[in-house]
């Protein structure tokens, strides 16, 4: 990197320098699970292109008893219950974040119990989502 | 002695960026939820499911609009964290472009390919 193309003003500080709290936790989290959906969606619409026209189509219905089509298999439960639960998770966040926008929840206490209720509600939505999909695939 | 820091002009887009980001997180609302829905119903049997789910109007429009809305919202948001952490102006700009290169691409694709499957099956 050359001095002259250097932007003058600082860096965000990076992420190793701050103490761990509910505030800083739900905000980096906030964007981790943003960086994440921005790929899935990207990674899901290609997914949507192949199938449309077609692409392997013989190799994607074509299913073997090898033993690790099933291991394929709980790999894909795996990404989809992680990607349901970022989904989730930057949902509720950024429904507080636009209550922050219209000025309301900035006091400490009620930011905090916020951030806790993000956190609780996208894993019992995520369980929820999961136990209904699993129920009616399964059952 | 305080050095004197030039700051670059500004682009006078910050509040533009700032509102059509709070817009695009609402219109994702409920394209969200509808995504969540269909998601229960298509993992029960996909390979019935997925070739006549956007054969309705309503899931072939939902899909359009939930794909340029969240694409939209993420090219936005990705642009923000490049600003945040790249330093170098060239490489900045250049991840930033190659962002919503992707985000355009990706988006003209599955629209194209969700009208096909709404249209032709």
């Amino acid at each position: 990197m050359t001095k002259k193309n250097k932007d003058p003003r600082p860096l965000s500080p990076h992420l190793q320098i701050y103490a761990w709290n509910i505030s800083s936790l739900t905000s980096i989290f906030h964007r981790l699970t943003g960086v994440l959906l921005y790929f899935s969606i990207v990674a899901i619409s290609w997914y949507v292109v192949l199938f449309t026209y077609r692409i392997n189509s013989g190799e994607m219905v074509e299913s073997c008893d090898c033993p690790w089509q099933n291991l394929i298999n709980y790999a894909l439960y795996a990404i989809a219950t992680a990607i349901i639960f970022a989904l989730y998770y930057h949902f509720c966040n950024g429904i507080r974040h636009l209550f922050w926008d219209i000025g309301k929840g900035f006091k400490l206490e009620t930011a905090q119990t916020n951030g806790y209720l993000v956190i609780i509600s996208a894993v019992v939505l995520t369980i929820l989502t999961i136990g209904f999909a699993a129920y009616f695939k399964f059952m | 002695m305080v050095k004197k820091i030039k700051i670059a002009p500004a682009t006078k887009t910050g509040a533009h960026h700032w509102l059509t980001q709070r817009i695009s997180a609402i219109a994702l609302l409920p394209l969200i939820i509808w995504l969540l829905l269909s998601f229960v119903q298509i993992v029960q049997d996909p390979q019935e499911y997925m070739p006549v789910f956007f054969a309705y109007p309503f899931n072939a429009v939902m899909g359009i609009l939930l794909i340029s809305a969240s694409l939209y919202h993420g090219s936005l948001g990705m642009q923000v964290i490049i600003e945040d952490y790249v330093s170098c102006k060239i490489k900045r700009h250049f991840y930033i472009m190659l962002i919503h290169f992707i985000s355009i691409t990706t988006a003209i694709a599955a629209i194209l390919a969700i009208v096909r499957l709404h249209l032709v099956g």
